[in-house]
């Protein structure tokens, strides 16, 4: 016959080992806080930040270390995700094949249309601005008769 | 048999002086009680090694605000208590709590060795003890684990002493009474 306190104990004995780490980790934590309380005359500026670095890391990482954990996976994975499309369209670009002739001096043609009709409507901007300048009168409305 | 007969002279102001040795004891002491406790409310190995853990941070943070030494272990395990409220807060499920019982329970059923269950019943048991309403369930666990008063349980649990007494009345009643039906 058992008493049900020996039960729950017996039932779990194996989570012990988990429980000693825990245990451990805890002490360590305690000797901190303990350190801390002593004076800081004698503590240096580089052991108060690796303990002050330490201490958040227990209290605000270690904790949700399962969502810190996640986090850092999704961020690697976009990473990786990011590097592997870059490297994708480097390659793409590389192996297109280079443009055959006509299609070049179909290009050379287009943009030669576009140059003129660039300018034409840059010499039709600067004779207006010719048109408009202030002229007497008379002058003007015979420049524009003879113009048109 | 004696379950935790007497208490035993535990380290409490050295803890509190900051010796990491006295959290030592300390910790080795109310490890495994306070992990059963966690786990047989949440079921989860992973979540109770979590909670255990925090309970024992929040321990040595706050072990300044105990004020009476010798009730350490009712402390930590209302810290625990606390922790696993938060945690189903979390999880949205607060109804768990809810169900009150009536408080009208006699005087006995204060020796948590009254119940003792052969070994081809232990299975049965956990099972029985899982059937049992949350309330209920915490109200035994540290009842068996800790054998701790019922004032000192209505302060882990938050609830008033005749409502632990009813909870613990009637946990015991309906575990004996599965016990006899099974047999």
């Amino acid at each position: 016959m058992k008493t049900p306190r020996e039960i729950l104990l017996e039932r779990h004995q194996t989570a012990a080992t988990k429980l000693d780490t825990i245990r451990q980790e805890v002490v360590e934590v305690a000797a901190d806080v303990n350190r801390r309380k002593q004076p800081v005359c004698e503590l240096t500026f580089a052991a108060a930040l690796a303990n002050a670095i330490r201490l958040s890391f227990l209290e605000l990482i270690w904790p949700c270390r399962r969502t810190w954990t996640a986090l850092a996976a999704v961020w690697i994975l976009i990473f990786i995700f990011n590097f592997s499309q870059r490297d994708k369209l480097e390659l793409a670009a590389r192996k297109l094949p280079p443009p055959s002739p006509e299609a070049v001096m179909a290009w050379r043609q287009q943009e030669r249309l576009l140059a003129e009709l660039i300018g034409s409507s840059g010499t039709g901007d600067a004779e207006q601005r010719k048109i408009f300048l202030p002229q007497p009168r008379s002058e003007g409305c015979m420049g524009n008769f003879f113009m048109t | 048999m004696l379950v935790v007969a007497e208490r035993e002279q535990l380290p409490v102001p050295q803890a509190k002086a900051g010796e990491p040795e006295a959290w030592d004891i300390l910790f080795r002491r109310y490890q495994l009680p306070l992990y059963v406790y966690v786990f047989e409310l949440v079921h989860d190995e992973q979540t109770s090694l979590d909670l255990v853990q925090e309970t024992f941070i929040a321990a040595v943070r706050h072990i300044g605000d105990l004020r009476d030494d010798a009730k350490f272990g009712s402390w930590l395990f209302s810290i625990a208590h606390q922790k696993c409220l938060q945690r189903w807060r979390k999880q949205s499920r607060e109804e768990v709590l809810l169900d009150e019982i009536p408080e009208s329970a006699d005087e006995s059923e204060n020796n948590p060795d009254d119940l003792l269950i052969r070994q081809e019943q232990e299975v049965e048991f956990m099972n029985l003890l899982d059937q049992l309403p949350l309330p209920q369930r915490s109200v035994l666990l540290l009842h068996f684990v800790e054998d701790f008063s019922l004032e000192e349980i209505a302060g882990i649990t938050g609830a008033v002493v005749g409502t632990v007494k009813s909870r613990l009345h009637y946990a015991k009643k309906s575990l004996r009474k599965l016990l006899e039906e099974k047999e």
